[in-house]
This record gives structure tokens, C-alpha cells and sequence, in this order.
């Protein structure tokens, strides 16, 4: 009994006016999450085409090096690793925010419809309007139209999450039908760039992808992490909730308004990454225990890692090189399937 | 002779033991019952009989024959079992339901013979089922549907019936439909069978031989009158139980009601506060409506209990007030302010409710669990104050939950679980509490258990406690102040000795009872005459 | 003590239902008239397309072929074989979509749950990719042990450990699984501009261009597998009463389940194969049928069969008329039907997850 708890071991810190329990393994989990990142983020910028070592990079963050080397670290390499870690973040955390509400581990936004509108849009947009410069928006709004329409199909005297998912798959499966409609329709040129981007990847980012990016998920992310308070009594169902005095349907609506926004800004980005909302909050939650704001952090940052990882991966290490998504979701899958099999094998 | 029997039989699920070494036979002709507290290995014992469970250890033998060398048709064709987890397909109806009974009797893409259909008409018959043999049986009452899945296992047409727990979420009317329908059977058709029972005094009342597990093991067998004894009752549940013997009322037989640990018994009359005062509610689902111009007063700083039949709109009075529905029409005041104008924060300040329907989500421990009741209390800054934690304290130590704090949830037992969502609803600590069946699923310690500690939150603390009973005898026990609905209505309210009355319970449930006397507390206890 | 019971249910009254005199007849003669509006159906199928047709010159086409008229050369050769791919596709699709439900007694069962559309496709995708093939008829052989290998290993993940394979586990594996090779696929599209063209029009799910060998192919397998789903009636009632009850009454339900994912794995296998990936017959079908026919799987299973033989074959004319002189695939209809039909599903009534 002792042994368990010193295990989750937990401080109170408490003053006047403020008191909280802060979990001692889930903040130095957080702790080093941070550390593998930052370390992993200087490893992925020396690779690539040009040779650069460590200390020619750093020097080069600052301002320092011959122009070929500022152009390669400041302009092409530290926007597309910035991007991965914070859209990697931006999924990670909606994802979490997604599963908690709805209690079911199985859902993400791209089950629950939002990418396949996103990608809708954006497939338009490059198939018809042929235009780049404006496809982030695009698809942003495209994914937050869809997720209002989804949201407003399953009002009847609340949005329940079960309702909101089947609905989701409804809407998801006609704006794909529409999708792959589009892609017959037009010589094969022409919709080529708008496959690559059904695929996800962060191809190309520059800061300015970077600065909107991770501008959502700053002002996001508070939000998020005091939502993990109701959040985690309304796992004990609707009608706890309400007798604990949690206002439920507004809640939920907070919930999904920054859930959406972050899967919105990510696949507005990047297209639509699989895997990465489904698979890194169950990670998280594996690693460092129950939902909590300090779990919900550690998820984010965890989010970042995998996504650079990834796409380290299939920009340097494979023979061809992949869309982050391709990446994503063939070695993401078969390690959820294989979590599935030890769950289950283990009950 | 006996028609089943075991031999040594172990089952064990991974290395966790649950029926252990257990020899025993059963005799055709009779109706034998098996009790005991949660967890003891009763239905597990059922389903290895029906060869749902293979044994890990041991034989289940039929006419001296080992059932898993018998093929399943076979097997089926001489026993059949209703499971607890039986479900009726959409939109099936009754006859629909018992034809599928004819399952062992029937070839590969046969239809049903002039056999088969006779067998679905004499099934029908004799559970007096002939009449709705073309509703649907989602449409049915309780009972009703209890008794259409019984006819399929008529239709069936084995020597030897099982059971599991028939009369789960049954009013006490629905109750002796049931029983009176099994009794028939047996008696008139002379099958043989074999009950897992959740209530001893049912047990008592139906049965030729009664079974008393714990823990795996057998500690009495033998007819009702030679286990439901005090010696055995306090092995089995270890609590101490009045055993009533009647024998000038139908039927004879034993009667045992647990002793509870409070001196609870002893009336309060007078309210210390207004408690709720409800006019002209409206309540239901939707275009559903329960209830109509429903005007109550539930007297604050009581003990109140609320009874009434299946469906009767009890659940939905008292979700209706905590706020945990939306009202139709009509007003609800606590202590003298409307509900409905409070923040939901405030309201939970006032009022907690302990529902049925909870989740458990992984890995929480009971500690979590409880914490989350102070939520209401808690703002952004203030998430761990010293009221705080002594609340939790407070609570985990009145639950007895202090020595379970760091278990997760889910591996509690039934009534510890139970105990562990009673503390995350005292622990808002408001002056209010409703509670929904918080008995439901409980062996009769458990019951007792619980109740006690409801009983000295009143007492000792003052608090209004409104809960909703399935059990009459423990409402006339802990409750000053009961009320009796029937279809939406309000039959009757008063203290438990104007309620728990003949004319009542006959207007209520529509049946015929006695009342004694409980002899620990003095207040009514109402046996149903099950007129078998 | 008879009449204590009787007034038992008198005061609780259930709605009594009268049944017909003879409610096999009645069915018998509504599967008849289903069967006449699904052929009627297909005659349509015929009649109506991109290029205009008399009735009379379909008609001709089907009954005195004269080989010189263009208009009896179209339907005759395009409209003929397409309009038959549809019917038995739909039928096997419900069947398939109705046994699933039935099998894992989830409402929201679909042959895509256990990722047998996804594997079936990146077989086909597979076999394009590393062998330029390109025509249905070849399809088939690499639909069926792509099927076959996701819906075992999704099958097997989901009935390790106790309890066996549930509807949640099922759900969860499939979906996994459908997503692992989607991702899979998108690589192999991406390494191969010609696998990109063909693809793209074969995974929209569509019946046109489909000609009389592709049909020959696949008949074999649609045929017997449909067949040995409309047995499976008996077996699926009881099994939809609950595990536990199916078991006491004697019922093998191991067994049951495997022979019917078979069934299923086949069907969908060489439905995917020849018209690409086709979605919400088998969902939306067993639900309506079930709200006409009840809840006996032995009318439920036939009716399905017609009920999408007629949906996908009047999706396909559909498709054929709004959008001449060009068309829209029958999959994209589908899932305009479809998808209003599952919302609809879902806002009705809480469906059990």
C-alpha cells in the first residue's frame, strides 16, 4: 500500500489564496520530455543536404555564418522543425481535450469528421482555384464549417459526444465522396499537388506558419489545461457532472471550440496527419498516468517529439522521401494495434 | 435421483479461485435455490451447470454423464438456462422470442414443425402468456418481459431449469409474478429447478432447498427452514439477522430481516428546515410526460424515503428536483429558494445526488474519485485548501474507506464501490442529499451498511436526505417520512407506520401483504403473501 | 390465484399487436412484390444513361439483339453487365452489412469495420503498383488475401484475451487497421503517377466500364457466399438474443462467427474488387429492413438481399442521369444517400456504442 503511493507521489503547495497538488512524476516527466525535445530539434537541423555540424547551426540560429549556412538554418530548417513540433503539439492536445470528452478512446478529429472537411476545401482550392497562397485559410475554414455543421446535426437537447461521432462519420463520408469526385474529374497534373497534400506533410513552412501556428496554441493552451479539472469529473458521466455543479453543455462547447481549433490550425497547415491525436494521448496517459493539466502538457510535448521524429524520418532516413503522414500512419498504426493486442491479452 | 451433479468442481478465472471444490447434487422434482453475498461465486457456479464455464477442476455430470463430453444440442435439450445477460433483439415479439427456444430441437434449415409450434403455445400457456403472444417485448412491463423469457425457456422443453437472479430490477409485485409462475412449473409440470437468488426471503418463500455460498464454498444446504437461521445468516453475510417464523400466514415459512448497527428506528417528527416544496411538477422525457401537477413537500433535516413500483416515476421526481432533469412546468423550492434560479455551482454547494449510471473511468483511486466531489467548492487558485483535504478525511474515515484509499475503483467490491461514490457526494458536503437506489446490487450487509451511515449524516448531522427505495422494509427502518407513487401520482405519504400499511401496499402494488413488527426497531415489516 | 395473475397484466395493459392470419404468406408475397421492384428497377437501369435510349430499343437489346443498332450495342454491352454487377454487389454488400450486425449485435456494423474494404484495397492498390495490372477481372485475385489478412489479423487482435472478440474490440481493430493501410496505400500512390490514375477511379467505387468477364469472375464467389448468408437466418436469431443465451441453447458460437466472417470477408472481397470500395448499403439496408420486416433474421437476411440489389442499382441510374452527358459513380450517390440516413440514425435515438 505504501509502495503505491509513493509511486504517484504528490506535493501540496499552498498559500492564502492559492492551493494545488502538483504530481512530482508528472512534472519531471514533463521535465525531460522538454530536454529529448530540445535535443532532438538541434539533431534534426544538422541533417539534410548540407553538411552542418552543432556549433555551426547554433551560430547560425544567431545570425552567424556564411549566407548559404543562414539561409539553410533560418529559413529553410528551423520553420519546418518549429512547424512539426507545434502542430505535433496543436494534435496531441486536441486529441486529448477529443478523447476525454467524449470517454471513448477512439476518437480523434480526424474521426470525427473535421479533416475531411478541411481536406474538401483545400482540395478544391487547389484543383479549381489553383491557388497556394490562401490555402491555409482555406482549409481552416474548411474545417471549422464542418465542424459547426457536425456540432449543430447532433444538437437535440445537448450534442452527446456518441451522437457526435456518428455524425461526424456521416459528414466525413460524404465530404469524401465529394473529395473523390473532385480528384476524378481532373486531369491526373492538376490534382497531383492536392494528393500530396491529402497525405499531410509540412513541406515548405515558412515562419510565418510557425508564429499563427503556435499563436493558437499559446492562447489555446491555458484554456485547455484548466478545462482538465471539469474534464476529469465529467469522466464519471453526465450525471455526476451536473450534480457536481458543472455546467455540461457549455463545457463540452469550450471543449470542442479549442479542440477544433487546434486540429483546424494543424490540418490547415499540414494537411491532414493521422494518428498522431489518436495515438500520443494514449501514450501520454500509458507513461505518466490519469488525465490532468500536468498530463495534458506532457501529451503536447510528447506530440512534438513524435511528429519530428517522424518527420525526420521520412525526410532523411527512408529511400524515398514521404509526407509526414504516410510516416505517421504506417508506423503509428501498427503500434496501436499492438497496444490494442496487450490491452486486450491482458484482461 | 439426482439429475445434476458436480464433482469437486474448481473454477477459476486467470488464478483468482471462485468456486472451489464443490460437490453437490440435484435432486429431480425440486426447486433449489443458491444465496450468498456479492462475489461469492453463485452465478459462476449457475453458468459452469450450464456449461457456459468450463471448469478448471472437477466434473458437472447429467444423469451421470459428464456434460463436456455431451454434445451441446444434447446438453441443451436437457437443461436450459436464463442468463442474466439475456437480450431481447429489437422489435421482437413475444412468440418470436419463445420459437427460439426450439433452437436444440431443431435441424440445420428446418422449419418449425407442428411439433415446435405446439411447444411455443403450451410454453406461452403456462406462463400465462398467450394473451400477448404477438406484443412486442420491448413494450412489455417487467414482469411481463421476465416471463416471456421464461417461456422461451419452456419451449425448450428441458427437465431441469436455471435461473440467474429473475427478479433483478422487479418491484415486489413483479417479484411474485415471477416466483409464483416458477413455483407453478414445478410443481405442475414437474421441472426441475435450479435458482441464483439475490433475496433470502424470496429464496425462503419459493424454495424446497436452499444453497448458502461464500466464498466459493458451500456453508449450509438444506431446506429453508434449516438455513435462513440466525447462526447461518451471520456466517454468510456476518451481520446479525431476526429470523420471523410465521406460521398462521400463507405461505409458512421464514422471514429474516439484518440488525442494523445505528439505533435507527425512533421517528423524528418535527423538520428542522423546509426541506422542498414542489407544485404543479411536470415531469418526463421529451413529448414523454411521467408526472402531472405533482405538489409535494419533502420535510427538511428528515430521513425521507420514496417508493412505488416499476416505472412509477420515482427516479424522474427525484432527478427532477436535484436539477439533474429539466421540469416541464411547475416550481420546486429548497429551503424557501427557487432551483432553478441557482448557478449550477451554487446549487451543488446546496445539494449533492448520488445517481445510478456512473462511470468508472481506468486507474482512478477512490481518494480521486472522492476529490472530485469537491469540485464545486474548488475555484482556479483554490484547488487543494486545507477544507479541502479535511473534507476528504472527513469522508473517506465516515465511509470506512480510509484503509482502501489508493485502490482503484474498479477493482472494489460492490458494495465498497458503492460506499466510495456515497463519500464523493457527502464530501460537497451540502445540507442536502438525494439518493437514487443506492442499494441496488447490495448483499444485505452492504444494505445495512450503507444505510447506517445515511442515518448518522442525518442524525448527527443535520442533513436532508431524500432517497429513492427499493426495499420496504429498510425505507420503513430509516426513513421518518415516506412516500408512496403510483402512475406519476403520489398515493400515499406519511411516517412509515401510516404507509407500510395492508391497503397501501395492496393500492401500490396491488398486492396482499401482512405487516409484523420489526423487532429490533419497532417499525412495520411488511411480508407479501406470495399465495403459493 | 390464475385470476390474481390475470389481473396482474390487466392493470398493467401492453399493447397487443394482432397478427395477420398468416404472416408467412404475407411475407412470402412482400418479398415477391421487393423482388418484382428490384427487377423493375434494373429494367430502368437499362432504359435510363449518359446516352439516350428509347424503351422500345432497350427492350430490343435485351430480347431480338440486333448488332448493328449503336443504341442496342450500348445497353447490351455497357448498360447489361453494369446493371447486373449492381444488383448482385448491393444484395451481397446488405447481405454482408446484415450478418455483421447480426454477428456482433453493433448496430453501426458494416464490412468496413473489420477494415475488409481497407484491405481489399490495398491488395488492389498493391497488385497495381507492383504489377501494372488493370482491369477488374484481375482485381479479384488481389482484393480477396488483402480482405482476408486484414479481417484475420483485425479478428484475431480483438479475441486475444478474455472475453473474445466484442463489438468495442472489433470496432476499435478495424478502424486501426483501416487507417494503417490507408497510409499504406497513400505511400505506394505517391511513389507512382500510373497506380494514382487508376486508383483514383477505382477507389470512388463505381460499376461503369465493368464488362461480362469481370462478372463471370466474381460470380463464383458472390453467389455461393450470398446463398450461404441467407442460411445463416436460424443461427443469426439466436445469436442476437445474447452470447450466453445462444450457448445454453446448445449453440456453437465460435463456430457460428467464424463461418460467418468468412461469409462476409468473401463477399465484401469480391464486391471491392469489382466496383471499388462502396459504402452505407450494408449499414443503411438491415436498418430499414428490420423496421418492415422485425426481427426474424430468416425474412430479414432475403429482404436485405433485394432491398440493395434495388438501392445500388437505382444509385447507379441516378448517377447516370443527373449528371449527363457525363456521370457521377455509384459510391459518391451512395454516400450522399447514405450519409442523411446514419445522421438520421443517430439523431433518433441513442445508439448504443
Amino acid at each position: 500500500m505504501t509502495s503505491f503511493r509513493q509511486l504517484s507521489e504528490t506535493r501540496t503547495f499552498r498559500t492564502s489564496w492559492f492551493s494545488h497538488r502538483i504530481n512530482l512524476k508528472v512534472m519531471m516527466l514533463i521535465a525531460l520530455a522538454i530536454a529529448i525535445l530540445i535535443l532532438l530539434m538541434l539533431w534534426a537541423i544538422t541533417l539534410g543536404a548540407v553538411d552542418l555540424s552543432i556549433r555551426e547551426v547554433w551560430n547560425a540560429t544567431w545570425g552567424d555564418g556564411d549566407r548559404k549556412t543562414l539561409l539553410v538554418v533560418r529559413t529553410l530548417r528551423w520553420p519546418r522543425i518549429a512547424t512539426a513540433v507545434v502542430i505535433g503539439m496543436a494534435l496531441a492536445i486536441s486529441g486529448m481535450l477529443f478523447q476525454s470528452i467524449a470517454r471513448n478512446p477512439l476518437v480523434s478529429p480526424d474521426i470525427i469528421g473535421i479533416n475531411s472537411g478541411a481536406t474538401v476545401v483545400a482540395v478544391a482550392w487547389l484543383v479549381i482555384v489553383r491557388n497556394t497562397s490562401q490555402l491555409p485559410l482555406a482549409a481552416f475554414l474548411g474545417a471549422i464549417l464542418t465542424a459547426a455543421i457536425i456540432y449543430l446535426l447532433s444538437w437535440r437537447n445537448g450534442a452527446s459526444p456518441d451522437r457526435m461521432i456518428l455524425v461526424g462519420i456521416g459528414v466525413a463520408s460524404m465530404t469524401q465522396a465529394v473529395t473523390a469526385l473532385i480528384l476524378v474529374r481532373f486531369p491526373l497534373e492538376q490534382i497531383r499537388p492536392a494528393v500530396v497534400w491529402t497525405m499531410g506533410s509540412i513541406y515548405g513552412s515558412t515562419w510565418r506558419d510557425v508564429v499563427i501556428t503556435s499563436l493558437v496554441v499559446l492562447v489555446s493552451l491555458p484554456f485547455a489545461i484548466l478545462l482538465m479539472q471539469p474534464l476529469r469529473a465529467m469522466s464519471l458521466g453526465d450525471n455526476v457532472t451536473r450534480s457536481l455543479g458543472i455546467p455540461l453543455e457549455m463545457t463540452r462547447l469550450g471543449v470542442i471550440l479549442i479542440g477544433c481549433a487546434l486540429a483546424a490550425v494543424s490540418v490547415a497547415f499540414a494537411g491532414p496527419i493521422g494518428f498522431v491525436a489518436l495515438m500520443v494521448p494514449h501514450m501520454a496517459r500509458m507513461i505518466a498516468g490519469p488525465q490532468s493539466g500536468g498530463v495534458l502538457v506532457f501529451s503536447g510535448i510528447l506530440g512534438g517529439i513524435i511528429l519530428l521524429l517522424s518527420d525526420t524520418l521520412a525526410l532523411h532516413f527512408l529511400p524515398v522521401v514521404l509526407p509526414v503522414g504516410v510516416v505517421t500512419g504506417a508506423i503509428g498504426a501498427p503500434y496501436f494495434l499492438f497496444l490494442l493486442y496487450r490491452s486486450n491479452s491482458r484482461m | 435421483m439426482s439429475y445434476l451433479a458436480t464433482d469437486n468442481l474448481a473454477i477459476a478465472y486467470d488464478n483468482h479461485v471462485v468456486v472451489d471444490g464443490m460437490s453437490l447434487q440435484i435432486t429431480e422434482g425440486t426447486i433449489t435455490t443458491i444465496i450468498g453475498p456479492n462475489g461469492c461465486g453463485k452465478s459462476t457456479l449457475l453458468r459452469a451447470l450450464a456449461r457456459i464455464l468450463a471448469p478448471k477442476q472437477g466434473t458437472v455430470l447429467l444423469q451421470g454423464q459428464d456434460i463436456h463430453a455431451m454434445s451441446t444440442t444434447a446438453v441443451a435439450r436437457n437443461m436450459g438456462l436464463l442468463s442474466q445477460q439475456a437480450e431481447s433483439p429489437d422489435r421482437i415479439t413475444v412468440s418470436e422470442l419463445v420459437a427460439r427456444g426450439r433452437y436444440p430441437h431443431q435441424k440445420f434449415l428446418q422449419p418449425l414443425t407442428k411439433k415446435d409450434l405446439d411447444a411455443v403455445d403450451k410454453a406461452l400457456d403456462l406462463a400465462d402468456m398467450t394473451s400477448l403472444r404477438d406484443a412486442a417485448v420491448d413494450e412489455l412491463s417487467g414482469g411481463q418481459r421476465q416471463r416471456a423469457w421464461i417461456a422461451m425457456l419452456l419451449a425448450q422443453e428441458t427437465p431441469l431449469m436455471m435461473l440467474d437472479e429473475p427478479t433483478t430490477y422487479l418491484d415486489v409485485a413483479h417479484e411474485i409474478e415471477v416466483m409464483q409462475l416458477v413455483r407453478r412449473l414445478n410443481r405442475e409440470e414437474g421441472r426441475t429447478i435450479v435458482m441464483v437468488l439475490h433475496d433470502i426471503n424470496q429464496a425462503a418463500s419459493v424454495s424446497d432447498r436452499i444453497i448458502a455460498m461464500r466464498d466459493g464454498r458451500i456453508v449450509a444446504d438444506g431446506s429453508p427452514d434449516d438455513v435462513v437461521t440466525i447462526e447461518v445468516l451471520s456466517t454468510l453475510y456476518g451481520v446479525h439477522c431476526d429470523v420471523y417464523q410465521h406460521d398462521h400466514h400463507m405461505p409458512r415459512g421464514r422471514f429474516c430481516m439484518p440488525r442494523s448497527n445505528s439505533n435507527c428506528g425512533a421517528c423524528l417528527f418535527a423538520p428542522s428546515r423546509p426541506g422542498f416544496a414542489v407544485s404543479e411538477l411536470q415531469t418526463g422525457y421529451g413529448k414523454r410526460v411521467i408526472s402531472q401537477d405533482l405538489s409535494l413537500t419533502i420535510p427538511g433535516g428528515l430521513v425521507t424515503a420514496i417508493i412505488g413500483p416499476n416505472a412509477c416515476g420515482k427516479s424522474t421526481l427525484l432527478k427532477t428536483i436535484g436539477r439533474l432533469q429539466k421540469r416541464a412546468a411547475g416550481q420546486i423550492l429548497l429551503d424557501n429558494t427557487e432551483v432553478s434560479k441557482e448557478s449550477h455551482r451554487k446549487l451543488a454547494r446546496k445539494l449533492a445526488m448520488l445517481g445510478q449510471g456512473a462511470l468508472i473511468p481506468d486507474r482512478l483511486t477512490v481518494e480521486d474519485l472522492v476529490t472530485a466531489g469537491r469540485y464545486p467548492r474548488q475555484s482556479v487558485w483554490q484547488r487543494c485548501s486545507l477544507e479541502d483535504e479535511r473534507m476528504v478525511e472527513w469522508a473517506l474515515e465516515k465511509c470506512r474507506l480510509l484503509e482502501l484509499r489508493d485502490i482503484p475503483v474498479e477493482s472494489l467490491s460492490g458494495g465498497q464501490r458503492q460506499r466510495a461514490w456515497f463519500a464523493m457526494s457527502i464530501v460537497q458536503d451540502t445540507p442536502t442529499l438525494l439518493l437514487d437506489e443506492p442499494t441496488t446490487f447490495l448483499d444485505i450487509s452492504a444494505q445495512i451498511d450503507l444505510l447506517d451511515i445515511v442515518w448518522q449524516l442525518n442524525r448527527d448531522h443535520g442533513k436532508t436526505i431524500v432517497m429513492v427505495l427499493h426495499d420496504l422494509n429498510l425505507a420503513a427502518r430509516y426513513a421518518d417520512y415516506i412516500i408512496a407513487m403510483k402512475d406519476g401520482r403520489i398515493a400515499a405519504q406519511g411516517l412509515p407506520t401510516e404507509v407500510i400499511v395492508p391497503e397501501v401496499m395492496q393500492a401500490v402494488y396491488g398486492i396482499e401483504s401482512s405487516i409484523l413488527t420489526d423487532q429490533a426497531t419497532g417499525m412495520p415489516l411488511m411480508i407479501p403473501l406470495r399465495g403459493m | 390465484m390464475a385470476s390474481a395473475v390475470a389481473a396482474q397484466s390487466e392493470q398493467t395493459p401492453a399493447p397487443v399487436r394482432r397478427a395477420p392470419k398468416s404472416r408467412t404468406a404475407l411475407m412470402f408475397i412482400g418479398l415477391l412484390v421487393l423482388a418484382g421492384l428490384a427487377a423493375l428497377l434494373s429494367l430502368f437501369s437499362l432504359r435510363f444513361g449518359s446516352l439516350p435510349v428509347t424503351t422500345r430499343e432497350a427492350w430490343d437489346a435485351v430480347f431480338r439483339y440486333n448488332v448493328d443498332s449503336y443504341e442496342q450495342t450500348i445497353v447490351r454491352e455497357m448498360r447489361v453487365p453494369r446493371t447486373i454487377i449492381a444488383f448482385f454487389i448491393g444484395g451481397g454488400l446488405a447481405v454482408a452489412g446484415t450478418v455483421m450486425q447480426g454477428v456482433t449485435r453493433n448496430p453501426l456494423g458494416d464490412p468496413s469495420i473489420l477494415g475488409v474494404s481497407a484491405g481489399a484495397s490495398f491488395g488492389v492498390t498493391t497488385a497495381i503498383f507492383l504489377f501494372g495490372i488493370s482491369t477488374p477481372a484481375q482485381f479479384v485475385w488481389f482484393a480477396f488475401p488483402g480482405a482476408a489478412v486484414a479481417s484475420v489479423v483485425v479478428y484475431s487482435i480483438a479475441s486475444v484475451g478474455r472475453g473474445g472478440p466484442t463489438p468495442v474490440r472489433l470496432a476499435l481493430a478495424g478502424v486501426v487497421m483501416s487507417s494503417l493501410l490507408g497510409a499504406w496505400t497513400s505511400a505506394l500512390l505517391l511513389m507512382s503517377e500510373q497506380t494514382l490514375d487508376l486508383v483514383r477511379f477505382w477507389s470512388v467505387g463505381s460499376v461503369a466500364g465493368r464488362n461480362l468477364s469481370v462478372l463471370w469472375t466474381m460470380m463464383p464467389f458472390i453467389l455461393p457466399a450470398t446463398l450461404a448468408c441467407l442460411l445463416m437466418g436460424h443461427q443469426l436469431n439466436v445469436l442476437s438474443m445474447g452470447e450466453e443465451s445462444a450457448r445454453a441453447l446448445g449453440m456453437n458460437t465460435q463456430r457460428v462467427r467464424m463461418i460467418s466472417s468468412g461469409l462476409v470477408v468473401i463477399l465484401t472481397g469480391a464486391s471491392v474488387a469489382v466496383a471499388g470500395p462502396i459504402g452505407f448499403v450494408g449499414l443503411a439496408t438491415p436498418h430499414i429492413v428490420r423496421s418492415i420486416v422485425g426481427a426474424d433474421y430468416r425474412w430479414i437476411l432475403p429482404y436485405s438481399f433485394f432491398t440493395g440489389a434495388a438501392l445500388l442499382t437505382t444509385a447507379d441510374t441516378v448517377g447516370r442521369v443527373i449528371a449527363r452527358p457525363s456521370e457521377i459513380q455509384v459510391g459518391v450517390v451512395m454516400a450522399f444517400v447514405g450519409a442523411p440516413f446514419l445522421i438520421a440514425l443517430a439523431r433518433r435515438r441513442t445508439v448504443a456504442s
